[in-house]
């Protein structure tokens, strides 16, 4: 890192060991192609399948089973096909030893209306 | 206070919907003495006192919430399809919760639509937002505050260290039955994390655990209800109440449940026969029923009867089938208390209505917010 301040700096400097400057020739890194913009994203780990916001909540407390840990702090949305103007986010978290799944419904913006 | 004194007299009933007819006959009780109560009392105020609504999430729950900016029509049917009754607001503008969203709010549009004819063209209630909605209901009546808040003002939570008594509290202030319980993990308040919808079934459910084991320890549990000042009874000669106990026939219209709903400022109302027993009940949550396929745009509020309405949400369910169901619970003037508070325990069960044995005519009817008003008053 270019350390401009550096010299301003009082530092207590032990001969021998100061920090050298970077060499300029370090910063001629080549901008990256777009051969890795064609690639697929990596798949989705197949544990956060398990998350709870598939479970349909029998109990009228809403109660839940317990989530793998694994899920918590993910955000999910809802998979529907087709134009939709609501979207279902949803996430399970934890706070303390006690876990909540919140869902929110949200507008879709439609491309070129103005916004509802 | 006195336990409620009965008069023996045996006038003629009326036939108007409101009804006012007397105990037939007197009810032998045993008397609860005025320690008793205040003992009762004070252990459940010191319990509701040591314990926060951080107790009344369950292990792994589940709450909805709705953009304020969702168009009120689709915020009803996600209320329906979730079966949920409140749900709370969420402002993605400020990052904040700004209120909630319930029955009373579809309750109170539908009555504003059917009294103006809709002002409202069919477009407009497309794209009619909750904050629209909200704004609204400010500038046409700032005194009606029932389950929803109105935006300017601060949204009404709790967080998950209030303790119980707390959170009861509010409850019962602001007339509401449900309370989102959020934490903030910032001082200013932002990062708002929702937790939970407190209501007083829950706490309820609270106090009936923690007491099943040592009811010795709250006389009043073994007392009759009939023996208590909570709940709303029919009118009696001799009590001076003077509200009227409200109770409608099952042809009368949805626009007048929907007007007694509001003025009386109740959440249910018996739905009874000619002889004054028991067929059903209209809930205001019930309404969300409405949103199933856009029966709302459809009706006119004067012309369906509430029991095409209850009709709407049972999927063709027989009209007597409510009794082995949820829809409508009973109890007995002689129950004793802890029997009736476990069952109000349960969420979703607001409220029970006391019926005469055999003949189920209504006698009476108590709410959790009932039993939490004689608790810790």
């Amino acid at each position: 890192m270019n350390n401009q301040y550096g010299e301003a700096q009082d530092e207590a400097t032990v001969v021998g060991f100061e920090v050298p400057r970077s060499p300029d020739a370090s910063y001629n890194n080549v901008y990256p192609g777009n051969e890795d913009e064609g690639r697929e994203p990596p798949m989705v780990p197949p544990h956060l399948q398990h998350t709870l916001l598939n479970c349909p909540s029998r109990d009228p407390s809403g109660s839940l089973p317990l989530p793998q840990n694994v899920i918590l702090n993910h955000l999910y949305i809802e998979n529907r096909e087709g134009p939709r103007s609501v979207v279902a986010l949803g996430t399970t978290h934890r706070f303390r030893s006690k876990c909540v799944t919140v869902m929110l419904y949200k507008p879709v913006q439609r491309r070129g209306n103005s916004s509802t | 206070m006195i336990p409620a004194f009965f008069s023996p007299e045996t006038p003629g009933r009326s036939n108007m919907d409101v009804d006012n007819d007397p105990f037939h006959r007197l009810v032998a009780s045993p008397r609860m003495s005025q320690a008793d109560i205040e003992l009762s009392r004070n252990r459940i105020s010191v319990f509701l006192s040591t314990h926060t609504a951080y107790e009344l999430l369950p292990d792994s729950g589940k709450v909805i919430a709705l953009d304020v900016n969702l168009p009120v029509k689709q915020a009803f049917h996600i209320l329906y399809e979730q079966g949920i009754p409140v749900a709370p607001l969420w402002d993605f503008s400020n990052g904040q919760f700004v209120g909630v969203l319930s029955a009373l709010d579809f309750v109170l549009i539908l009555r504003e639509l059917g009294n103006h004819g809709s002002n409202l063209t069919e477009e407009e209630l497309e794209t009619h937002t909750i904050s629209a909605w909200k704004e609204g209901k400010l500038h046409l009546n700032g005194q009606i505050d029932g389950n929803g808040q109105l935006i300017p003002r601060r949204l009404i939570h709790a967080g998950p260290y209030d303790s119980l008594r707390d959170v009861a509290l509010k409850l019962l202030q602001n007339k509401i039955s449900t309370l989102p319980v959020v934490h903030s993990s910032s001082q200013d308040g932002s990062f708002q994390q929702l937790l939970h919808l407190a209501s007083l079934s829950g706490i309820l459910k609270c106090i009936c655990r923690n007491f099943r084991h040592s009811s010795s320890s709250l006389p009043i549990l073994q007392q009759p209800i009939c023996s208590i000042p909570m709940g709303t009874w029919v009118p009696k000669i001799g009590e001076s109440s003077g509200q009227p106990f409200a109770m409608l026939r099952p042809n009368a219209s949805l626009s007048a449940a929907l007007s007694l709903l509001v003025q009386a400022e109740v959440s249910s109302i018996p739905i009874v026969d000619d002889n004054d027993s028991l067929v059903d009940m209209y809930c205001r949550s019930d309404i969300t029923a409405l949103a199933k396929d856009r029966a709302y745009a459809q009706i006119r509020l004067d012309e369906m009867s509430i029991h095409q309405a209850v009709q709407l949400g049972q999927d063709g369910a027989s009209p007597y089938g409510f009794f082995n169901g949820q829809r409508c619970q009973m109890c007995l003037r002689s129950d004793p208390l802890h029997k009736v508070m476990e069952r109000l325990a349960v969420p979703g069960v607001r409220r029970l209505v006391i019926v005469e044995a055999g003949s189920k005519r209504v006698e009476g009817i108590i709410s959790v917010s009932d039993v939490f008003k004689f608790l810790l008053s």
